[in-house]
């Protein structure tokens, strides 16, 4: 490893809803060339938030999900088809899944508990319940695509999305499953906005969801599918840090040992996660300084253009497929992209001290 | 892929604090379900539970959940032996769906009524069933590969499996892993809202079954490569020998009806420890006591082990469901089966269910000889996992 990692493991598709893109690669692509934000709103609040605009989903699932799911459900299984539909994976053939989220469906557990508080027993919803358990987005997902393989979702502050991606590849890697759809999803709720702000979490939030299928090389050579890059490592640890909290060390493994996995020194480029929750962006400086050096390599992090969220992760894992096919890394000001070379490393590093690493190459 | 064994167990349950009261409770075929404390019960249908009856780990500012995984880690990590170093590269995999809800629907209800809260920005804190996993990894320093899983009642067997996979694929050495919820409003509500819990204790696998009864509690495991527990010279209780985790792709909340993904979770996990099914001798059943779950795991079994051939029994007939720490605490109880060979028993089975075509071990525990046995956890989402056991 890196972690676990034996077989070669390829993107093959990618699915993208957010406030700033919406597609499969082509459409990530054309994006990056020349990136703008999603429109924040409200406009002039102190904490603006990247929301997705009312509408964006109408054409991306039926009518019937639109009716039956919550809207976090809803922005996943239009994800999840998009990766897959770009994929022309055959589900039947073995399909596992990895969620990333923070949060969860929120918006649902609320109005279950409004319901009693409103009603008393009679006032709760059956129908909500199961939207209580974060595992909701997976088992909704598992349903609309037919995955039938390995279920998981993945908690973590700030990097579920990165280490959702991470365990997907592992899983492959290992030879355990041949194909796995893994991502992450968020939404925001306003009370959950309130709340973290309260908390102190001072980065630009938003909302979405990115998916990603990831196969093993032959599997998805041996079927003609289009290889969209390559995932060469990936590894997480933990640094110390209280729940929630900000650490001082800098020293992780994460990244030699992704590096490892792939073979490689050191990248080229970096997609990181910085978001601009000061304290935890200094943080990712500082480990990012202490792994490659006194020379950094060209970095970007998408979030100020898209929002925080756990699908975050995953889209810097698509976005730097398409930078290792293109060698562009774009310009978070809607600039010129610059020129790169190399493997692209991207990394996450969460409150709480969770810190991943994904190697990403053109296949 | 390297042999996964454990070297270390704890449990926080509804027996009380620690191993030894767990499975006194077990042998004794005990039923902990009783009235429910810990939030008002009022108006509901039911209004039993298991819960712990008390909590000395950890301090009384953290979250119910947090502290009773705290006291469980504990006891795992001691009883293995570990040291400093060690548990600086070890991985830590905790399975949680309730987070600290408890507390953070404290504040909201106080919200709700217009109440000022104080100490509410901790309780919000600990929120997210992650935090879990922070608070051991800070408390422990624990500083390897870490994460939360959250499939629903799965969770603490899924952890285990995960963690599994770290160790086989030569990622870590040694790893914690287990699962951990505290009774919460929104649980109790929802299963109560759901029709699926008994107003009396649960009596799984029974003809008059009528729903389950809620537990809480914490179960965390120290795993380890073979190789490396050989080299310190640990004690190993069992290997965990293989798992399986398959998907419905069904329904948000019921089992495929004829079992197809637990066959597969059972199959997968025989098929990874090199087994046929005469290998196994016992099965911890997932076995919640609702009418639709027994009848379908009980079909499942039947369709991998042959009808009547292996042992049955239900945990959660003395403990209660304990969510996301059902599959760690059965994984301890199964374990414990092993080392003791002594199946503990179904409690509350009086009248066996005729579509149940096993010895479903009621009421009073069983001395058999085992030398490999299961564990089942299902959960919503359709998620299946299988956990198989080697005696060593």
């Amino acid at each position: 490893m890196s972690q676990g990692q034996r077989r070669s493991v390829v993107i093959t598709g990618v699915g993208v809803v957010n406030a700033a893109v919406v597609g499969a690669s082509p459409a990530l692509g054309a994006w990056l060339t020349r990136p703008r934000a999603g429109a924040r709103t409200p406009p002039g609040a102190a904490r603006p938030a990247v929301r997705l605009p009312e509408g964006t989903l109408a054409g991306l699932i039926d009518a019937g999900e639109g009716r039956r799911l919550a809207r976090v459900c809803q922005l996943t299984v239009a994800a999840a088809r998009l990766a897959v539909a770009e994929a022309r994976v055959d589900p039947a053939a073995g399909l596992g899944l990895v969620v990333g989220s923070e949060l969860g469906d929120f918006t649902s557990t609320i109005a279950f508990a409004d319901g009693y508080l409103a009603r008393g027993p009679a006032g709760l919803s059956a129908l909500l319940f199961p939207s209580t358990v974060m595992n909701t987005m997976a088992a909704t997902t598992a349903i609309a695509v037919a995955s039938r393989e390995l279920s998981l979702t993945i908690n973590v502050p700030t990097i579920s999305g990165e280490l959702a991606v991470a365990r997907g590849a592992a899983a492959v890697a290992s030879g355990r499953v041949d194909a796995v759809l893994a991502g992450g999803v968020d939404e925001l709720d306003p009370l959950v906005a309130e709340t973290l702000d309260a908390l102190g979490d001072a980065g630009v939030r938003g909302e979405g969801a990115t998916f990603l299928v990831l196969e093993a090389e032959p599997v998805a050579r041996a079927r003609g599918a289009t290889v969209l890059g390559r995932v060469t490592g990936a590894a997480w640890r933990s640094l110390p840090a209280r729940p929630w909290g900000v650490g001082r060390r800098v020293a992780s493994r994460a990244i030699a040992e992704a590096l490892a996995g792939a073979g490689r020194a050191t990248p080229g480029w970096v997609y990181g996660s910085a978001s601009g929750d000061a304290p935890r962006d200094a943080w990712e400086a500082g480990v990012l300084a202490a792994a490659l050096g006194a020379r950094p390599a060209p970095a970007v992090s998408l979030a100020p253009l898209v929002g925080h969220h756990a699908g975050l992760g995953a889209l810097h894992v698509a976005a730097a497929a398409w930078t290792a096919r293109t060698r562009r890394l774009p310009d978070r000001q809607g600039g010129e992209p610059a020129r790169v070379d190399g493997c692209g490393l991207v990394h996450g590093l969460g409150r709480g001290g969770g810190h991943v690493a994904v190697i990403v190459e053109e296949a | 892929m390297r042999p996964v064994v454990v070297t270390g167990l704890g449990a926080v349950s509804p027996f009380g604090a620690g191993v030894k009261a767990f499975w006194a409770g077990l042998a004794a075929g005990a039923c902990a379900i009783r009235a429910l404390t810990v939030i008002d019960a009022d108006g509901f249908r039911c209004r039993i539970a298991a819960e712990v009856p008390e909590i000395a780990a950890g301090s009384p500012r953290r979250s119910r959940a947090d502290r009773l995984a705290l006291g469980a880690a504990m006891e795992a990590l001691q009883d293995a032996g570990l040291t400093a170093a060690e548990r600086a590269e070890a991985a830590l995999v905790v399975g949680a769906v309730g987070g600290g809800m408890l507390e953070a629907e404290s504040w909201y209800w106080a919200r709700a009524r217009g109440e000022r809260t104080r100490g509410w920005a901790a309780s919000l804190r600990s929120m997210l069933p992650a935090t879990h996993a922070e608070t051991l990894g800070y408390r422990l320093a624990l500083g390897g590969p870490r994460h939360t899983v959250v499939t629903a009642c799965s969770s603490g067997a899924v952890a285990l499996a995960e963690a599994a996979e770290l160790i086989a694929d030569g990622v870590v050495d040694c790893a914690v892993a287990g699962g951990v919820d505290a009774v919460t409003r929104l649980c109790f509500m929802g299963f109560n809202t759901l029709k699926l819990l008994d107003p009396e204790p649960c009596r799984p696998f029974d003809r008059d079954r009528r729903g389950m009864s809620i537990g809480e509690g914490a179960a965390f495991v120290v795993l380890e490569s073979a190789e490396h527990a050989r080299a310190r010279g640990a004690r190993a209780y069992a290997e965990l020998a293989g798992h399986g985790m398959t998907t419905d792709a069904y329904h948000v909340t019921a089992p495929e009806p004829e079992g197809e993904g637990m066959v597969r979770a059972m199959g997968a996990a025989l098929a990874a420890g090199g087994l046929t099914p005469a290998a196994v001798g016992y099965v911890n059943a997932h076995g919640t006591a609702t009418p639709q779950n027994d009848r379908i795991e009980a079909r499942a079994i039947g369709r991998v082990f042959g009808g009547g051939r292996v042992l049955v029994s239900s945990s959660k007939s003395m403990i209660g469901h304990t969510m996301a720490a059902a599959g760690s605490l059965e994984a301890v109880a199964t374990i414990l089966a092993l080392t003791h060979e002594t199946v503990p028993p179904t409690a509350n089975l009086t009248t066996p269910d005729p579509e149940v075509d096993f010895d479903c071990v009621p009421r009073v525990a069983r001395e058999a000889s085992l030398e490999h046995a299961i564990s089942n956890s299902f959960g919503f989402g359709g998620q299946n996992v299988t956990l198989l056991f080697r005696r060593v």
